[in-house]
């Protein structure tokens, strides 16, 4: 269980993430929308630490993670894996090493400096590459790859991380609709299959509702909506985006999704 | 703002006033213009100012160089070979002695001239290579975006700029006093230097690399070593190569000047001719230098353009 309670994070004047109060249990699927600047990235970025909060506490377990330092604290993001819209890997790396990095936690210090990895560290890195379908690609050097190739070595570096919770910040927000689709369905094999925890920014309604288990939304930094995808009206999503009332809202104007997704959007909607 | 534009630009005369989003424009543009106007022509004035007061502090005077540019050409007719083309090649004779005019006899010892031109190489070699290590732990804490926190990267900055403030020739003094004559001293007066010079560089390259992977590393938990390694040395990796090697360029010239305060290599053989002969032994040993250092400069600009360039195609 993870909770926030009255997690907040101010830049400057700016309240970016304003007194968030949430608790979201074990192998739940959310997706957080709404728009951009809303604070949806800050959000997930508190989760990990990457920021760090203003006022308010981030409870998992016992472990109050808004207090952590040092070691404790890699240890967290280590359990706590995150993907993101740029994909983030190192470029000039080779994809295996790519993946080897997310378990630099638990490599000891002067293996990790030496780039030193066990077969059995080897094998793991591969398994998670090839769960993904990107195993052939092991020896190429990670900035060959096109954009969705790139997001799939991020999850397998993710899942080299043995996460509990898997933190994307918006992870197809660069992707062609194909590639968006196999990212999102293979974060939700993750959390299906594997039980862990998945976080999610999305810009788009449509994939939200498809993919996850519940819906959070966010506007100016609150948090305006929660609830599962059928509670997430059509004036709700107004709503959340801001749109006037009298403006048409159409949901697949924002959609990345291939025809037949935008299709079962239009009927759910 | 009630104006509306109009298609066509004949109809926008620049008669119609500020509203006008042309003559709005030009207007701003000559302002522009006549701000920048304002500062090109005191930077001239101040231009002229320093260049007249160092000619001034110089004297820098056209009857002085008139006199003093012959004089050049005066020293270069001392030190230069009475080589004849007759005996341009001979040998020993059996006695062992060299033939005047012979190119054996302008370069009695050449051998010594190349053991010290080794020498000279060797110390460059040592030097780039222990300053380039420690430029290279250094520019980490030393790069704005990188330091662990202010004080790391306040101390490793100004240590970078003691290393590369003091002048090459100084430090070697200071080090044959220290541990005494030989090469020794120089290694260590040009590896100091090289760490402030090479150190700035690096930080800067790093400064400009990418902070999506290492923000990557952050995630996955890394350390900050581990960011280091892994987010940003394989970014920078190509530069620092090719910095170092420019680096060892510049060492290779300053080895072979520094022997001039007993810090070993050819420089300290080159004092010698000059102080005590002043004669074609000077040209011998100046002509060895030029080349050892164009040859060099030509083989790393080589190496050099290789390397970026195979990166930059992979």
């Amino acid at each position: 269980m993870l909770k926030l309670q009255k997690l907040t994070r101010q830049f400057g004047e700016n309240l970016a993430v304003n007194n968030a109060n949430l608790e979201i249990p074990d192998g739940q699927m959310v997706g957080i929308i709404g728009r951009s600047g809303a604070g949806k990235s800050t959000l997930l970025r508190l989760l990990n630490r990457l920021i760090d909060p203003s006022e308010g506490q981030i409870l998992f377990g016992d472990a109050d993670i808004a207090a952590l330092k040092g070691r404790e604290l890699r240890a967290w993001r280590s359990d706590c894996a995150m993907i993101f819209q740029q994909f983030n890997l190192v470029g000039r790396l080779d994809v295996i090493t790519n993946v080897l990095t997310g378990r630099l936690y638990d490599v000891p210090a002067w293996r990790s400096m030496a780039q030193v990895f066990t077969p059995r560290e080897r094998a793991f890195a591969i398994q998670a590459l090839d769960r993904l379908g990107m195993a052939h690609t092991a020896l190429q050097k990670a900035e060959t790859l096109s954009g969705g190739q790139q997001q799939r070595v991020a999850i397998a570096r993710a899942l080299a991380q043995e996460p509990k919770i898997l933190l994307a910040d918006e992870p197809i927000a660069s992707l062609d609709p194909m590639n968006a689709k196999i990212v999102m369905d293979a974060l939700r094999d993750i959390n299906r299959q594997d039980g862990i925890t998945v976080i999610c920014n999305l810009h788009t309604l449509d994939t939200a509702r498809n993919y996850c288990d519940r819906i959070i939304g966010m506007q100016d930094g609150r948090v305006v909506f929660d609830g599962t995808p059928d509670l997430l009206t059509t004036q709700m999503a107004r709503e959340i985006y801001g749109a006037e009332a009298d403006e048409a809202f159409n949901e697949a104007a924002t959609s990345t999704a291939l025809p037949a997704s935008v299709a079962a959007a239009r009927v759910m909607a | 703002m009630t104006y509306t534009p109009t298609l066509g630009g004949s109809s926008a005369a620049p008669g119609d006033g500020p509203r006008d989003a042309v003559s709005t424009f030009e207007r701003h543009r000559a302002e522009l213009r006549a701000s920048k106007r304002l500062w090109n022509i005191l930077g001239l004035v101040a231009f002229v100012v320093c260049l007249g007061l160092s000619i001034w502090v110089s004297r820098f005077y056209p009857d002085r160089l008139a006199a003093g540019v012959p004089r050049i050409f005066e020293y270069f007719g001392t030190i230069m070979p009475d080589l004849q083309w007759s005996v341009l090649f001979e040998g020993r004779t059996e006695e062992g002695r060299a033939v005047p005019g012979s190119l054996t006899f302008w370069y009695t010892d050449f051998w010594t001239y190349m053991r010290l031109i080794w020498e000279t190489i060797l110390m460059a070699i040592t030097a780039t290579l222990i300053g380039a290590a420690v430029a290279f732990v250094l520019s980490f804490p030393a790069a704005a975006n990188l330091a662990p926190n202010s004080w790391v990267y306040w101390i490793s900055r100004r240590f970078l700029e003691i290393c590369r403030g003091i002048p090459e020739i100084l430090l070697a003094l200071v080090f044959v006093f220290m541990i005494g004559i030989g090469p020794l001293a120089g290694v260590l007066a040009i590896a100091i230097h090289t760490m402030g010079a090479l150190g700035k560089l690096f930080a800067e390259v790093n400064e400009n690399a990418s902070s999506r992977p290492v923000e990557g590393i952050t995630a996955v938990g890394g350390s900050w070593a581990e960011r280091m390694a892994y987010g940003v040395v394989p970014q920078v990796a190509p530069n620092f190569f090719s910095y170092a090697l420019l680096r060892f360029e510049i060492n290779v010239r300053a080895s072979s000047i520094i022997g001039f305060v007993g810090a070993g290599g050819i420089g300290q053989e080159l004092n010698r001719v000059i102080s005590f002969y002043s004669d074609d032994r000077v040209a011998a040993v100046l002509l060895l230098v030029v080349l050892t250092v164009t040859i060099i400069d030509l083989i790393s600009e080589r190496v050099r353009l290789n390397y970026i360039g195979r990166e930059n195609f992979q």
